[in-house]
Parts: structure tokens; sequence; C-alpha cells
């Protein structure tokens, strides 16, 4: 990634200087008619405030710049006709990655360097397709989700954190037979069944990546006889997840994610599936509510142990934009280590720096072991194009629906779509 | 129905007909230009409009079914590619069925519906205006929120009161069972747009002249009988104009499954609408627009079939 920079020839330096002299010129006007805008597209909603704010604070000090915060929630439109945001910071997931694979981004390289971003968790943006020779996006904030548990319900029934498949069946059935209900699931809200229980029980077992990697290879030869397919990879820990998803309350096919948390909050069950973005309004609902994470153990070793992570926010300049040089500027602030420290603090996500600090939250503390040692996955869920509704086949596999034929269908999408 | 088409098609033909082929015996020669000129200047905002802001979008949508575009950027030609994969899709083609199976329960179940309230509220009853205050009411309020009530009602009143009286089937939502779910759906759309088909079937029944009730009833015809042989037959224009605008309405169902179960449990209720729609969003754009471009082509034909049947059809 990193270049050495060729020495300059004369005539480059004259171009330089007359560049130079010309920006001077511009940039006077710019200040006597009025700053230059960058729109600034920030739609994840628990951030907007906090980026409100830091909005604010970058246009008193820039001057010549002036950011424009956007937090409407489409994305495409604006591409599509061409006249996309200026700085994007946006989770990272397919749907950035249609934009990136496709050259839209510009490239960041130099901006990437001043970031030093850790390695393990650069590779989580190489993990799907990117633009070739390009750093099409940079990461700003990861975060780690694991299971839930209700600290206070386990420490009623004397039960430690367990590490293995078996012990967690264990806690489930002892749970169980102790009249509580070991998990609570929010099955009509199908991003939830996809995020917790199949992310979590696939990534506890298979290498994701890797999986999708061996996947992407096969081109168009895909489809559920193929050597690599999800028919033979995912039906093992997928059976395991339908196991799992037994243990939940009943009725919950027609519980949706607001009616999650507010159960786990009262105490109504002791683990819930859900990441850090909960427990927010979980602390909002039962202040006093203990919580807990630990990872969901998916084999017998406990050395196998993950966390799931995604990439919350990562920041990209289209190529598209009239006002790419301010939008760095924007960028550069929003990237220098205090700044974004004190993001992921206040929203309990990691860092992405390679001397990023630890989380201070006493809840994630837990899983900053997992994070240092890169003992995470990226969910499968989050890896397959949005063509293909998966979250609704994983809503299907714990309502009742043929997980073999589910399986099926998702190979044939798959294929379907390499041939497309 | 011949002889009610013909003059209809003479009219226009004789008004724009060249004013040179008019006999010269009338006097007027110069104005009759000159008043066609004044409608084509009302006719030009909405032309302009329409054109716009429909038939260009759509033209262009047609253009980019032919291409592997998926919203910006460049793109290549394909040729019939997005037609010839979408027809082996088994999510378009399920989605189809299901659009299509959904529409013809809601236009029954609403027709029915609708014209016994019109008929009802059409009798000498008390309260009269006010009852059909109240029955129109639903038409006013958004798709979106009141699917968003009925969902609340089905995953928590329906289960609860279930459980209270025993009923042991509804205790879980049907919201949650793929295989029922879509009778929530039915139930909803067809709330939603009874009191429109009641409104027309209501202006059908005022058509039908009170003396032929009173013969009948001298005839000793039941009021069954007169529904049957009377009603009915009287009324069939506006039948089919509700069965058919119903029809054609209820297949682009979008919002009240978005409310309601968001093409779930599994993707047992996503409607075409709906598939072309996460289209734009999932970088499916081409291969999507020319899932629309049938579905267009299909609520073309159904349109056309019912300009046909109701062209010169006097009773309405």
């Amino acid at each position: 990634m990193s270049y050495a920079p060729p020495t300059p020839s004369r005539r480059a330096f004259l171009g330089g200087l007359a560049g130079v002299a010309l920006a001077a010129g511009l940039s006077g006007c710019g200040t006597g008619r009025g700053a230059q805008e960058v729109s600034f597209h920030q739609s994840k909603p628990e951030a907007i405030p906090y980026f409100g704010d830091l909005v604010r604070d970058f246009n008193q000090q820039a001057s010549g710049v002036r950011a424009v915060h956007d937090t409407s929630s489409g994305l495409s439109a604006g591409f599509a006709r061409g006249n996309p945001p200026d700085l994007g910071c946006l989770n990272y997931n397919y749907e950035i990655v249609r934009f990136q694979e496709r050259g839209a981004f510009s490239d960041l390289a130099d901006l990437a360097e001043e970031a030093r971003i850790a390695p393990s968790i650069q590779d989580l943006i190489d993990q799907y397709p990117t633009y070739p020779g390009r750093t099409s996006v940079i990461p700003y904030s990861m975060m780690a989700a694991a299971v839930l548990y209700n600290e206070e319900i386990f420490a009623e029934h004397d039960l430690s954190i367990p590490t293995t498949y078996s012990e967690f069946l264990e806690v489930c059935s002892t749970l169980e037979d102790a009249g509580v209900t070991p998990i609570y699931s929010t099955y009509a809200d199908p991003w939830t069944v996809a995020q917790g229980l199949v992310d979590y029980s696939v990534g506890g077992s298979v290498d994701v990546a890797a999986f999708f990697e061996q996947l992407r290879a096969q081109g168009s030869d895909a489809g559920p006889d193929a050597p690599v397919s999800f028919s033979r990879t995912l039906r093992e820990p997928l059976e395991q997840m339908l196991e799992i998803a037994a243990f939940s309350q009943p009725g919950a096919a027609s519980r949706g994610y607001g009616d999650g948390n507010v159960a786990f909050a009262r105490g109504e069950a002791a683990m819930y599936l859900q990441g850090p973005w909960a427990l927010g309004e979980i602390a909002t609902l039962n202040p006093d509510a203990q919580i807990g994470i630990f990872p969901l153990p998916m084999t017998e070793d406990p050395e196998d142990l993950k966390v799931r992570v995604n990439l919350d926010l990562a920041l990209w300049v289209p190529e598209a934009s009239n006002a790419q040089e301010p939008a760095r500027d924007l960028l550069r602030y929003l990237i220098t280590p205090e700044i974004a420290d004190a993001y992921n603090q206040d929203n309990l996500a990691f860092g992405v720096r390679e001397d990023a600090p630890a989380v201070e939250d006493p809840r994630l503390q837990d899983l900053q072991t997992f994070v240092d040692r890169a003992a995470f996955y990226q969910g499968v869920s989050q890896a397959i194009p949005r063509t293909i509704p998966f979250e609704n086949y994983a809503q299907g596999m714990v309502t009742g629906q043929s997980l073999e034929a589910t399986l099926r269908t998702l190979d044939e999408d798959w294929a379907r779509l390499a041939r497309r | 129905m011949t002889t009610t088409t013909k003059p209809t098609r003479r009219t226009p033909q004789t008004a724009d007909a060249p004013a040179g082929r008019d006999p010269g015996a009338r006097p007027p020669v110069r104005r009759r230009p000159r008043a066609d000129r004044v409608y084509l200047w009302f006719l030009l905002p909405t032309l302009v409009l329409f054109t716009l802001s429909i038939t260009m979008p759509a033209a262009m949508g047609i253009f980019y079914s032919f291409t592997d575009s998926v919203g910006f950027g460049e793109f290549d030609f394909v040729g019939l590619n997005n037609y010839l994969v979408m027809f082996s899709d088994p999510a378009i083609l399920s989605s189809y069925g299901f659009t299509i199976g959904v529409a013809l329960c809601t236009v029954i179940l609403v027709n029915v519906i609708a014209l016994t309230l019109a008929i009802g509220l059409t009798a000498k009853i008390r309260a009269k205006t006010t009852l059909r205050t109240i029955f129109v009411m639903p038409m006013v309020v958004s798709g979106i929120i009141i699917a968003f009530v009925f969902q609340f009602i089905f995953a928590n009143t329906v289960p609860a009161a279930a459980q209270a009286l025993q009923l042991g089937v509804l205790e879980e939502s049907i919201l949650a069972d793929p295989d029922l779910a879509w009778i929530s759906i039915v139930l909803v759309t067809a709330w939603q747009a009874v009191p429109q088909a009641m409104l027309i079937y209501i202006a059908g029944l005022m058509t039908v002249p009170r003396d032929v009730y009173e013969a009948s009833a001298i005839d000793g015809a039941s009021a069954w009988k007169q529904l049957r042989s009377i009603t009915l037959p009287l009324i069939s224009g506006f039948v089919l104009i509700n069965v058919i605008i119903g029809f054609k309405d209820f297949l682009g169902t979008y919002e009240i499954i978005v409310g309601l179960t968001d093409g779930g449990p599994g993707t047992s209720t996503r409607s075409v609408a709906m598939t072309i729609f996460s289209g734009f969003d999932n970088g499916d754009y081409a291969y999507q627009m020319a899932n629309s471009t049938i579905f267009f082509l299909i609520t073309l034909t159904i349109a056309l079939i019912q300009l046909r049947l109701t062209r010169g059809n006097a009773r309405i």
C-alpha cells in the first residue's frame, strides 16, 4: 500500500507551483464568497446527534469548507443521479460493497496510511469484493456482538459462562428445568434471526471469510451439488442453530426487536442473541439490569470461541464527488485519534487503529480479549448480496420451513446470481 | 354493444375532419381549427407533465431492462438475458403467484362485503348518512398506518384474546405462520378497499328505478329473487368496474404488506411490487426493471380489457 513518491521533475515542479498559485487564487475566491460545501452522509440513527455536533465543531475550525450533515437513508438515488454525497460514513455492508467493487469510490490510500488501521481490521474490508489496486474505504468503527446474558439470572441458578457447545445446551436445559426462559427470540424481525442466531451459529464453527472466498472462486459453477455450497458447509451449524432456537420463549414468531429489548430488560429470559446496539435501550428500560456478553460456543473446543464483528462505520469519498479535497479534509478531521476514540467510547464500539485504546464500558470488557486476538468473524448474513433475501430465509428456517430446502434455494439463488 | 359503440367512434372523426372537407354551406369555417387549438393548449400541461414524469421514466426503465445496470455507473447490453433468467427465478415466479392469488381473494371479499353494505345502506333505514360516513372512514386513513395498527392487533390482541378464550388455533399469531400470513393481508387490504367499492355500488343501486321493484313486488317476487333477477343484472356494469379496478389495484399491494409482514415469514408474502422495489437498493436495478416491464404489460392488458368491456356500456 505504501509507495515512494518519485522525485519531481522540473516540469512537474513548475506545474505544481502553478497549481498552488491557482489553488490559492481559488481559495481566495472561496473565502470571499462563502465556503465550499461538503455533503456528509451519515445516517446511523443512534449516531446522528453525535456527528451533528462533530460537524458543527469542524465547521467552526475549518476555513473555506462547510460540511452539511445529510442524514437521509437513501443512497442509491444519489449515485444514480450522479450526485452522490461527498463523504460517506456508513455501515460497511453489501450495499457499500457493490459501489466499491464497481470503482465508484476514489482512492484513499494516502489517508489510509494516516489512519493506521490495524491489519486484522483492514482484512475485514478485503473479505468482500473490492476494486483492485485501490483503497476505496477506510474503516472507522467496529462493533463486536455476542450473546447478551442476564448476570443475575445466571448467578441465581449458579451458572457459569459456557465455553463449549454441550455446556451451552446444559445451561439452557438447567434454566428451562428451573422454569426460566433460556433465550428470548424475536423472529418477527427477520434481521434479528440472521444477525443473531444464524451468524453466531455459523461464525462459531465455520471460517466464514474462507467459505465465501471458495464460493466466489467457483463462479457460476456454484449450486447445491458443487464442492463448496451452503448446503454442504452450513447445514451442520444451522442444525445446531435450530437446537438452540428451540430454547426460545413460546410465541417468538410474533415478537419483534422492540419486544425483545423490553422483555430482556425486564429479566423475562436469561439470554438474548443481540448486539451491543441493544444495550442502550435495555439500560433505559431497566437501569439496574446487569448484562454481560459471551461468544456463543459452537464446538467442544474453547479455543474456537469467536465474536461476530462488523464495521459499523466506514468512510469513503465517491469518484463522482466534485468536492473531493474538502471531503478529504473532513475525513482527516474525523480520523484524528481524539475524535475517533471519543466516538467509539461513546457508542460502545471498538477502535480500528493499531493503537486504539481498549473499551472502557464494563459490559464490553469480556469482548476486548477476543478483539485483541482477532478472534472474530463477519457474519454470514452480511456476506450475501442483498438481492438474495437471506434474512427472510433465516426467518423461514426458525419458523418451520425445511432447512434442507432453504439451503438448496440459497445455493440456487447464488448460482443464478453468478450466471447473471 | 356494437350499436352503442359506433356513434361514439364516429363523433371524433367528424370533429377531427379537416376544414376543407366541410361543404361550404356552413359559414364559420375558420372557427373550427381555432377551437381545436384551444383544446390542444388545455391538453399541453398534462401532456408535458405526463411525458416527463411517467412516459419517459417508463421508457428509460424498459431501456435499462436490456442492460446489466446496477442503477449507476457503466453498463453493458445483455439483450433478453434479464427476461430469460427472470422466468426461471423461483423468487419472482412465486411473487407473481402470491400477488395474483391475494388479488383474486381480495377482489371477491371486497365485492361481497361492499355490495352487502351498499344494499343495506340504500335500504330504508335510520341514520343512513351517519352509517355511510362511518363505513367510509377506512378510506381516509393511510395504508401504512392501517397496516401497523393491524400488525399490533394480529401479533398481540388476537393471540391474547384467543388465549383467554382457549381457542387453540388462533393463539399463535397468523402473521407468524407462513401458510396463513396471506390471510391477514387479504383482510386488511379488503378492510381498506371496501369503502370505495361500496360507494360505487351505492351509486349503482341508486340508478335502478324504483318502479321495477314495485312491479316485481306485485308479481310476488321475494327479496332474494329481486336481488338476483333485478338488482344484480341492472348493476352488472358496476360489478365489472369494481372487479377490474379492484384487481388492478390489489396487484400493486405494497405498503400493507410492508407494515404487516414485510414479506415474511420467510418469503411467503413477498409481492411483485416489493420484489421490484427491492431491486433498486440491492443493485438489481436492470433485472427488476425487466420484472417491472412484464408487470406493466400485465396491468396494461387488464386495463385494455377493462376499457373494452366498459366502453359504450350505457348503464355506467
